[in-house]
């Protein structure tokens, strides 16, 4: 049962991170952007192929998984993304939606369809006991260092200068340029960061959720609940609705596997009935 | 010596609207220039137009010397264009103090300063943007223009809205920024008689373009031309 709740912990942060540049593009720049998953994918190749054809240790890919799919996401922003800000959701969504089936043909075709396996390294593998609860390290690992992101990434955005300057960017597109703010600049860079981080996620995930073409179909599901139920005035809603989600969806595959992912589906419907707005409602 | 701001022929307005047809001005270094005119002449359009945010459609204007007709709005704050909208615009998910710091420019308008000179701000610097009185707001408007350290400011209509109290306060502040700290300004009021005691200089439009323009010592000596284009008998008469 705890092993249960500590792995379903582990999931949700996971998806957290994944979802929590979905969570900034949407919430802060109003942009959908379905493709979010690909850069996660991305990440997750970069990691697999970095350990199997390089033979680098699991955790100097990890960088490597943040800085490729965040170049790319500024690429992309700077080339396709930006010229649809203005434009109406569901444009963006067919937009978005495509470069998902690119991304996944793509990797088909240079990768093959099969799944990508990778051997974590030894302290990572297996478990330890704590009063007699069984942990597994990689969940340990992941809890803590996904702990660590939520908290760099709350900084970033409540502390620095850079955040004060995204923030003002999003209240105020026209002020904040009349007032030196290259808006412009600042979305590309948090469009990139927000790809970076579903990059490194993907990468983490493999061991959880496996690594294949369909993967960034499969992601967006999920981070899109994320994003639904937790709503995105803050980061706090998402940050509940992926523990929630990581936990419930662990527990139902554990307890009742016949469901499948039913349950996940079931519990979103249920909570937007009873919080249409989200988890945390918007001050406004 | 260089004028620090000089407008040629400018022809702007918003979407397909031409609001200013054409229009020259010239600014000389430490200067300050009342812009007056009825509602709807296109004050807001002009200011705007400086900064860079409305739709130009033919002209020149030079920062400084400097040809910026072809920078977008961030590049000329960043080249020295302090800008003080009409409407306010203060960042409502930002803290006062991260209001005045966000956007900052190093130079000699330091926080300590923009605090000393609107103590208000300080008391108020951890609530945010959206929790502000109209005064306040205001203030942190011009206090967050400073903190670019620009080589010019602009303000649009700065009292509107307030109470007189805090206009006088308001105006006591511009006052030390035109005449003690030499800044040169271009500030747009409704208040003619009480801005033309700070200003230069005055110009007053209509439909776009200068009707009529003159020292300002000049206009509070024979306010007929105030009287003539705008109207009435120009507000704050009787302060
Ligand atoms: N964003 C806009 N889009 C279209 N038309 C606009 C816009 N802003 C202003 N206008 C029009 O341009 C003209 C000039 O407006 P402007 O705001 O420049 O006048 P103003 O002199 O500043 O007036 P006020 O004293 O009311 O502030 C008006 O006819 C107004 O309706
Ligand atoms: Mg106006």
């Amino acid at each position: 049962m705890t092993t249960i709740l500590i792995d379903g912990i582990a999931y949700g942060m996971l998806l957290f991170v994944m979802a929590s540049g979905l969570a900034v593009t949407l919430g802060l720049m109003n942009f959908v952007n379905l493709a979010h998953g690909a850069f996660a994918m991305i990440g997750g190749y970069v990691t697999a192929l970095a350990m199997n054809r390089l033979g680098m240790p699991f955790l100097l890919t990890l960088p490597l998984a943040f800085l490729v799919p965040a170049l790319i996401g500024a690429v992309a922003e700077r080339m396709l993304y930006a010229r649809l800000y203005r434009r109406s959701h569901l444009d963006q969504v067919l937009f978005s939606i495509a470069l998902v089936f690119m991304a996944m043909t793509a990797a088909d075709w240079l990768l093959g369809s099969s799944q990508m396996l990778v051997t974590l390294p030894g302290w990572l593998q297996g478990r330890f006991e704590i009063a007699g609860i069984g942990i597994g390290r990689y969940r340990a690992f992941l809890i803590v260092l996904c702990a660590v992101l939520v908290v760099a990434l709350q900084l970033v955005l409540a502390r620095t200068r850079f955040g004060a300057r995204l923030r003002a960017a999003v209240d105020d597109q026209r002020a904040a340029r009349g007032l030196g703010i290259d808006v412009g600049g600042i979305f590309a860079a948090t469009f990139a960061m927000g790809s970076g981080l579903a990059g490194l996620s993907g990468a983490l995930g493999i061991e959880l959720m496996g690594l294949d073409p369909t993967f960034p179909l499969k992601i967006m599901v999920y981070v899109l609940i994320v994003v639904t139920i937790g709503g995105t005035a803050s980061l706090t809603g998402p940050f509940l609705a992926a523990l929630i989600i990581g936990t419930a969806d662990v527990a139902g595959k554990y307890y009742i596997p016949e469901l499948g992912a039913f349950l996940i589906y079931l519990l979103m419907i249920v909570l937007l009935i009873l919080r249409p707005q989200g988890l945390i409602a918007p001050a406004r | 010596m260089a004028d620090i701001l000089s407008i040629e022929a400018l022809r702007a307005g918003h979407g397909e609207a031409v609001v200013i047809p054409g229009l020259s001005l010239a600014l000389a270094e430490g200067e300050a220039l009342a812009v007056l005119g009825r509602n709807g002449v296109g004050k807001t359009t002009l200011l705007d137009s400086i900064i860079g945010v409305t739709r130009r459609f033919g002209g020149r204007l030079a920062l400084a010397g400097r040809d910026i007709t072809r920078l977008p709005p961030e590049a000329r704050a960043q080249a020295g264009i302090g800008w003080v909208p009409q409407e306010r615009n203060i960042f409502r998910s930002l803290t006062v103090e991260e209001n005045l710091t966000a956007t900052a420019r190093s130079g000699p308008w330091t926080l300590a300063r923009i605090y000393e000179m609107f103590p208000r701000l300080r008391e108020r610097r951890a609530n945010m943007g959206n929790q502000l009185s109209g005064g306040e707001q205001q203030m942190l408007a011009v206090g967050r223009a400073l903190m670019l350290n620009p080589r010019i400011l602009l303000l649009d209509e700065p009292t509107e809205g307030l109470a007189p109290i805090i206009v006088n306060e308001l105006l006591a502040s511009i006052r030390r920024i035109i005449r003690d700290e030499g800044m040169a300004t271009i500030i747009v009021e409704q208040h003619a008689r009480k801005i033309l005691q700070v200003t230069d200089r005055a110009v007053i439009l209509d439909r776009g373009e200068i009707v009529h323009q003159a020292a300002s010592a000049a206009l509070l000596a024979d306010p007929a031309p105030l009287e003539s284009h705008l109207g009435v008998i120009a507000k704050g008469a009787a302060a």
